[in-house]
């Protein structure tokens, strides 16, 4: 297993997932572990298929494994019914996906509250709240501006924010980059490291960025579906 | 954000197709709106054509008249028919009380000679309340004042080859079982609205058809017309309890325990419209299930992310449904106003129908403003498009997340 530096808020053991394409079963994951501890800040490498996405995908609960398990807080989530996960999801996990999945008929202010209204805090408390994050991305002009009106990096800066609107104890990233141009990405490394270490959050990143992995405590090798190596 | 402040987003994303939705929900509230009025107008004019035709609201008879056969009115008369009638009319909802003698005889015209059903009427009364006085196409109505006339069914005249001012003999058989004749002038011609009335139906005074029975001042039965708005169950049950109390044991019917033919027709009518109903609610369910089913599918990704941020299966699927609901309830609302619109221009349009079945005339088209309509074109037009969001919507629920979110 992956060494973290403290208790691990959330574990992966013996992860194994197998998709099938047709008759042909392709194996993404073939026993991988990881431990996720607060605040860490996780990068996972690895070419094409290599099976990040599949990895980030379980360790979030969206989807469940064919064989080991995930722990949160030391507790198999195993048993957990699908509205117990989605609960799960919305009060300890935000998600900043590569094409910022920002749902366009709600402006970003709406976007950032929607996890909240989820979670029926008072709407008072959500519009604050979502200013504030919006400010801290830099977005505080564009609260009332839809998805399509803002530009690649502004888009993901507001799924960052949405992200962090329950005051999530782990961020996961799917390629948070991979959809913006370098000065567009740049910002949103900046953003979010300083999110981490501002807000002492988790952060578990997928990404072929070789400038997010130097930015990370720990950098995870994936190839094949296994763990190559860990820095 | 409300479920169905998002819900309303969504429907207002696409507007064409919501535009198209819409429309069809619109004109399938409008085809069960006009086509509920059409039926409640033709309803009416059903009713109005049965209390009008003869029936009254209420008839008050010997309880053996009602119950016998077809001489048992004549067998069974009402007993001091002046005191009875004068307690009905005394009645506060009671506009006409008609006395009628119903009879068979034989009607002759000296070389022809028919079977016919007979009834003596008050000519003032009927001319009033009914509208056997209007029916009549040749000649004029009964008059008061001891006129020894009948007016005939056009299809008896025609038969017996009579027409206004001829003379007829008429023949029936009396309580003693003998035989009775009188002559009688033709005053008029009716055109009465069923063929076998028209080739049967005889109209005279109560006086001369005493007479012809050999029981004058006799009266079989007494045909009520109310005042508007009176229920005339209500009424007849106060009507006996009257009658009773004075010592005059009688029984009522109502009209629409007399008029069977109106409740055939009403059955028959609510079938076909029933039918149509449901082609009309299977169509826009067909439509609106492909509107919903292409909502959820190009919002896949969309749904994936919901959920991945936390959204209960069950949120997604309600989300879905509200959409339909809220295509339903707008359709409807834009259906009400297509149906009122429509309403005014064909009721402006001077479009005569065919005459319906029991109406003797072709009737002007009028489609009522029945709001029962409305309600229902309304919730089954908002169940529909709920029905219809249900299946996509519990289908993209249930999708798994990953296989969502990988959605292109």
């Amino acid at each position: 297993m992956e060494e973290s530096p403290s208790t691990p808020i959330l574990e992966g053991r013996g992860l194994l997932r197998t998709y099938r394409l047709g008759a042909v079963a392709v194996p993404a994951l073939r026993g991988v572990d990881l431990a996720v501890a607060p605040s860490d800040f996780v990068v996972l490498r690895g070419p094409s298929g290599s099976g990040k996405t599949t990895l980030i995908n379980l360790l979030g609960l969206l989807d469940r494994p064919d064989g080991g398990g995930v722990w949160l807080d030391g507790r198999s989530v195993a048993a957990l019914d699908d509205d117990q996960l989605s609960d799960c999801r919305r009060d300890r996990f935000g998600f900043v996906f590569q094409t910022f999945n920002l749902v366009p008929v709600l402006t970003a202010a709406e976007n950032v509250e929607y996890p909240m209204v989820l979670r029926h805090a008072p709407a008072a408390l959500r519009r604050r709240r979502s200013r504030e994050l919006l400010s801290r991305v830099g977005l505080e002009g564009k609260a009332d501006v839809r998805p399509d009106l803002l530009s690649g990096g502004e888009r993901q800066r507001v799924a960052i924010a949405r992200a962090l609107a329950n005051d999530p104890e782990v961020v996961l990233a799917d390629e948070p980059t991979a959809s913006l141009d370098s000065r567009g990405a740049e910002g949103v490394l900046d953003l979010m490291q300083r999110l981490h270490e501002d807000r002492a959050v988790a952060l578990v990143v997928s990404t072929h960025d070789p400038r997010v992995a130097g930015r990370a405590r720990r950098v995870v090798t994936l190839v094949d579906g296994r763990v190559e190596s860990s820095t | 954000m409300t479920l169905f402040r998002l819900a309303a987003r969504n429907v207002a994303r696409n507007t064409r197709r919501s535009a198209l939705t819409l429309g069809g929900v619109a004109v399938g509230f409008a085809a069960i709106a006009m086509a509920g009025g059409f039926v409640a107008q033709s309803f009416q004019a059903l009713r109005e054509g049965t209390i009008r035709g003869g029936t009254g609201h209420l008839q008050i008879a010997d309880a053996a008249a009602f119950d016998g056969g077809p001489d048992a009115s004549r067998d069974h008369p009402v007993v001091q028919a002046a005191r009875v009638e004068a307690l009905v009319a005394a009645d506060p909802e009671v506009a006409v009380v008609l006395p009628r003698i119903e009879f068979v005889a034989l009607v002759s015209s000296g070389s022809r000679s028919f079977p016919c059903v007979g009834t003596g009427v008050d000519p003032a009364g009927e001319a009033r309340a009914m509208d056997a006085a209007s029916s009549v196409v040749r000649g004029r109505w009964l008059a008061d004042g001891g006129e020894r006339g009948v007016v005939l069914g056009a299809g008896l005249a025609k038969a017996l080859g009579v027409s206004p001012g001829d003379v007829v003999g008429m023949l029936s058989g009396t309580p003693e079982r003998g035989l009775h004749s009188v002559r009688a002038v033709v005053a008029g011609i009716a055109a009465l609205p069923f063929q076998e009335l028209d080739d049967r139906a005889v109209f005279t005074t109560v006086d001369l058809a005493g007479e012809l029975l050999a029981a004058p001042g006799e009266v079989s039965k007494l045909a009520v017309v109310l005042k508007d708005r009176a229920d005339p169950a209500v009424v007849l049950e106060r009507l006996l309890g009257t009658l009773r109390a004075a010592g005059l044991p009688l029984a009522g019917r109502t009209w629409r325990e007399l008029a069977h033919f109106y409740r055939q027709v009403r059955l028959l009518y609510i079938g076909i419209f029933g039918f149509m109903g449901a082609v009309i609610v299977v169509v826009v369910l067909l439509a609106a299930a492909n509107t919903m089913m292409m909502a959820a599918s190009e919002r896949t990704r969309e749904v994936g992310t919901l959920r991945a941020l936390g959204t209960r299966a069950s949120r997604v699927r309600n989300l879905l449904i509200a959409e339909g609901l809220l295509l339903g309830i707008a359709g409807s609302v834009a259906g009400a106003a297509l149906s009122l619109l429509l309403r005014l221009v064909l009721n402006h349009a001077g479009i005569v129908l065919p005459p319906p079945p029991g109406v003797a005339r072709p009737v002007p088209l009028h489609i009522q403003l029945f709001p029962l309509a409305y309600a229902v074109g309304a919730c089954v037009m908002t169940a529909t498009l709920a029905a219809a969001a249900y299946v996509p919507a519990r289908r993209a629920a249930r999708r798994p997340i990953v296989e969502a979110l990988a959605h292109v």
